[in-house]
């Protein structure tokens, strides 16, 4: 993993001043049966810009999944509910006012699916309908949201598998989902999600059933297609080397909140939640020779590591599940009201428990618009 | 510093990417597996001969031309070349018996013999010409002496045709039913799960008789419209009573209007004329009809009961119908009972089948691509399930035959002399003895019955793989 010479924030040209998606506060549980409510999301707060990829990373049930989910209404309700919290987005239609997608009907949400907000699943082999062609499903995308005859539909199509190096997209086009490679059904999925030119694109593991080839193919494309189009990613991964190859900014998730939200040279260079260094410390350095690797509870189960961000002496503790809350907890109302995400340091949010001495600090929501150079 | 691995240069070049183009691009080459054609030409001919023939089997009522004579007659080419004696013998002299007068006498002058001595020669070339003129049935006959043939036919396309349609309804209602309870989920799902289970629990048969009772009741009452007569009637004591005292009647009232003599009610005469001249209105022959004329009507009744009666007889009389559309009502109550309670399995797979696709990740793409809740279920739903609807309706199809078969020996289902596989076969069993066999009259419809089964099973699999695009890259 090698991270190119640190640029400044201030080096990328602002492309817009406002974020195009913004999650406030966002909070969603589900029926746990007889039992408590499994509180899935809990005061999540991020933000994307156009030309932005922000990556969310996170072990599995970190909540990663149903904060995107949520951002398309697509969490299942029952069991899900969406407690609190708002998904303000930028349409296309009209970009100077901000919609809430969490109050949108079913209907105005199925013009935003496909058409502002497309998104793109793990598993390409179970993704894509095995009853109907390729070219079928990408169309249909394209004729549900736009005004345009079959025939011109199946244009776009091809231009959109054409786009993604699907070759020979005519001969391609009447072939069935089971004909194509995964790496193949992969790029059908994107170019399914790009017909209809989303400003948006929320990538679920997009490669994690990839080969490391196909894998680096595929991110190469949506790298290449976001700078042609514009739009922004959220890259849900939890491969670390992902996060450092194609993200802007980083976004650590654990149990539900955002641990730490910070720019992905920050956040290499200077991890200060003591689960993101458990996390950059469990990766094993080709080169160097170890009996036993460290583990994230090595790292956060040493009190020390909890006492060093700036502050600590007056009661600045990072936020962790596992702890016995602090005794000056400041509580408030919700589920989330021993929890806060702080600008620590200037454009580093981390997340911390909300003691007396963190809510009487200004702070602004984590937004960061930066994007890293283009690579030569 | 990695060079970054340009996907589109990648494109340009080929030979980057030798595994992504190698696969068969283009659809599948539909492949017709043998069996499933053989089934096919099987069940086309049967099909097609029972069915093409219904007008002139059924329609002709030719299924139930009997001759006493020629009662239980065996194939004709299975008839005996010449015996010497023994049972064989009897039988060749009952047939001989059967050959008409002419005949007889025919063959018995050219052999210089008289009819009686041909009667009984029981070989040789007397018995060989007689022989020509014996009683010829493909298929033999049965113990009223109906051609076989004819019956197998009759029975074939009845048995088919309720086969087919109440295997129809089943899956329509058994498809549409477990997809949408599933789809639906949560307690929409449990609560018509539940009544599936319900139902499962009662008797099939009791649920048919159930359904056939009532449609009979129904068909019945259509036919005769008695009581449709009986509420014309009471509105009539009715307006009676209410021209005299401005109140609907009670219940002794009315009959004390029906026992009262016809003179005293001159709305009686008006409610008379107003249906003269509705009968005349409808064929406009004759003189128009005054008071005096629709009197007439009343002259020869008693009492106001009887005057009523009788127009009422005119006013709503009973249909009449042909006996081809009581047996098309019975036979379309018996369909729609077996397939009314037969889609339960049907609806208990395909909620199966639904609830493992509705988790597929392909349900949720589309969702995510924005696809209305409708066009989710008919267009990437119901194609998926093409191969189970296709199996469970090839299983059902022989059920429901198998089912009318089981109704028609209880005496619910295809009433006699209408003939069915089922019945034919529980006719045939029935004349099964030791001492003769009669084994055409079971062996044929059960071939029959046999055969269209195996051969059903043969097109749904066959049927199954042709649909499901999975198995085309063989």
């Amino acid at each position: 993993m090698t991270i190119a010479a640190p640029t400044a924030a201030t080096a990328a040209a602002p492309v817009a001043t406002r974020p195009l998606m913004r999650v406030q506060d966002l909070a969603v549980s589900f029926d746990n049966g007889a039992g408590p409510r499994i509180q899935a999301v809990d005061g999540v707060r991020m933000s994307i810009y156009p030309r932005q990829t922000l990556a969310v990373v996170g072990e599995s049930g970190c909540g990663k999944s149903v904060t995107a989910m949520s951002a398309l209404q697509l969490v299942p309700r029952p069991p899900g509910r969406v407690d609190r919290g708002r998904v303000l987005f930028r349409t296309k239609a009209d970009p100077d006012r901000d919609v809430d997608l969490l109050s949108l009907t079913d209907r105005q949400m199925r013009d935003i699916r496909g058409n502002e907000i497309a998104m793109i699943f793990q598993e390409p082999m179970t993704s894509l309908n095995p009853v109907y062609t390729v070219g079928d499903q990408i169309m249909e995308a394209i004729l549900l949201h736009q005004q345009v005859s079959p025939a011109y539909a199946r244009e776009i199509a091809l231009t959109a598998m054409r786009d993604v190096g699907i070759p020979e997209p005519e001969r391609r086009i009447t072939g069935y989902p089971h004909q194509f490679s995964g790496g193949m059904r992969q790029r059908v999925m994107i170019a399914m999600a790009l017909a209809c030119q989303p400003s948006l694109l929320l990538a679920d593991e997009p490669t994690t059933a990839l080969d490391v080839t196909i894998q680096a193919q595929i991110l190469e494309l949506l790298r290449e297609l976001q700078r042609t189009r514009d739009m922004g990613i959220m890259l849900i991964t939890h491969a670390l080397g992902v996060v450092a190859e194609n993200a802007d900014v980083v976004c650590v998730m654990y149990a539900g909140r955002v641990v730490e939200y910070a720019t992905v040279l920050e956040l290499f260079d200077n991890p200060l939640h003591p689960y993101t260094r458990g996390l950059l410390a469990s990766i094993p350095r080709i080169g160097t020779r170890k009996d036993r690797l460290v583990t994230i509870r090595d790292v956060v189960e040493s009190p020390e590591e909890f006492t060093r961000l700036p502050g600590a002496a007056e009661g600045v503790r990072p936020w962790w599940p596992w702890h016995q809350p602090p005794a000056d907890l400041a509580r408030r109302t919700g589920p989330a009201g021993d929890f806060d995400l702080r600008e620590v340091t200037p454009g580093h949010w981390v997340g911390l428990w909300r003691t007396a001495a963190v809510r009487e600090q200004e702070s602004r929501a984590p937004d960061l618009d930066y994007r890293r150079e283009a690579p030569a | 510093m990695r060079t970054p691995l340009r996907y589109l240069d990648a494109v340009a070049d080929p030979g980057l990417t030798p595994l992504e183009t190698g696969a068969t691009p283009g659809r599948g080459r539909r492949r017709w597996s043998l069996t499933g054609v053989i089934g096919l030409t099987i069940l086309v001919l049967i099909g097609g001969a029972c069915l093409a023939t219904l007008p002139y089997t059924v329609g002709s009522g030719r299924y139930d031309d009997q001759r006493q004579s020629d009662a239980r007659l065996p194939p004709f080419w299975t008839y005996p070349r010449g015996a010497a004696d023994g049972a064989r013998a009897d039988d060749i002299r009952r047939y001989n018996e059967l050959v008409p007068a002419a005949t007889l006498a025919r063959v018995a002058a050219a052999h210089d013999m008289t009819p009686e001595e041909a009667l009984s020669s029981t070989s040789g070339p007397v018995m060989a010409d007689l022989r020509r003129a014996w009683p010829r049935y493909w298929l033999g006959t049965d113990r009223l002496g109906r051609s076989l043939l004819l019956r197998c036919l009759a029975g074939g396309g009845i048995s088919l045709g309720i086969g087919l349609a109440a295997a129809a309804i089943s899956v329509f209602i058994g498809t549409f039913y477990g997809a949408l309870s599933a789809y639906a989920g949560g307690k929409t799902d449990a609560v018509m799960m539940r009544v599936v289970d319900v139902l499962y629990g009662l008797p099939y048969v009791l649920l048919v008789v159930l359904i056939a009772v009532a449609a009979d009741a129904g068909v019945d009452e259509y036919v005769s419209r008695a009581r449709a007569r009986q509420h014309w009637l009471d509105a009539g004591v009715a307006r009676v009573f209410r021209a005299e005292h401005g109140r609907p009647p009670n219940a002794a009232e009315r009959a004390a209007v029906l026992a009262s003599p016809v003179n005293r009610h001159a709305e009686l005469a008006a409610i008379a004329l107003q249906q003269a001249r509705a009968d005349w209105g409808r064929d406009r022959h004759g003189p128009q009809p005054t008071l005096t004329s629709a009197a007439e009507v009343l002259q020869g009744t008693s009492s106001t009961g009887e005057a009523l009666g009788t127009i009422a007889a005119r006013a709503v009389p009973p249909r009449r119908l042909a006996p081809g559309a009581r047996m098309a009502l019975d036979l379309t109550t018996l369909l729609a009972a077996i397939g009314g309670v037969s889609w339960l399995t049907m609806a208990r797979v395909i909620r199966g089948q639904v609830l493992s696709l509705k988790a597929q990740p392909f349900m949720e793409a589309a969702r995510a691509i924005g696809v209305p809740w409708r066009r989710q279920f008919t267009r990437h739903l119901l194609p998926n399930l093409v191969g189970a609807i296709v199996v469970y309706a090839t299983l059902t199809v022989p059920q429901a035959i198998l089912q009318e078969s089981f109704l028609s020996f209880l005496g619910i289902g295809v009433k006699p002399p209408l003939p069915s596989w089922g019945t034919l076969a529980a006719e045939g069993l029935g004349e099964l003895n030791g001492y003769k066999s009669h084994w055409w009259l079971l062996v044929f419809p059960c071939l029959l019955l046999g055969t269209t089964l195996l051969a059903l099973n043969f097109v749904g699999e066959g049927l199954r793989e042709a649909l499901d695009p999975k198995r085309g890259r063989r």
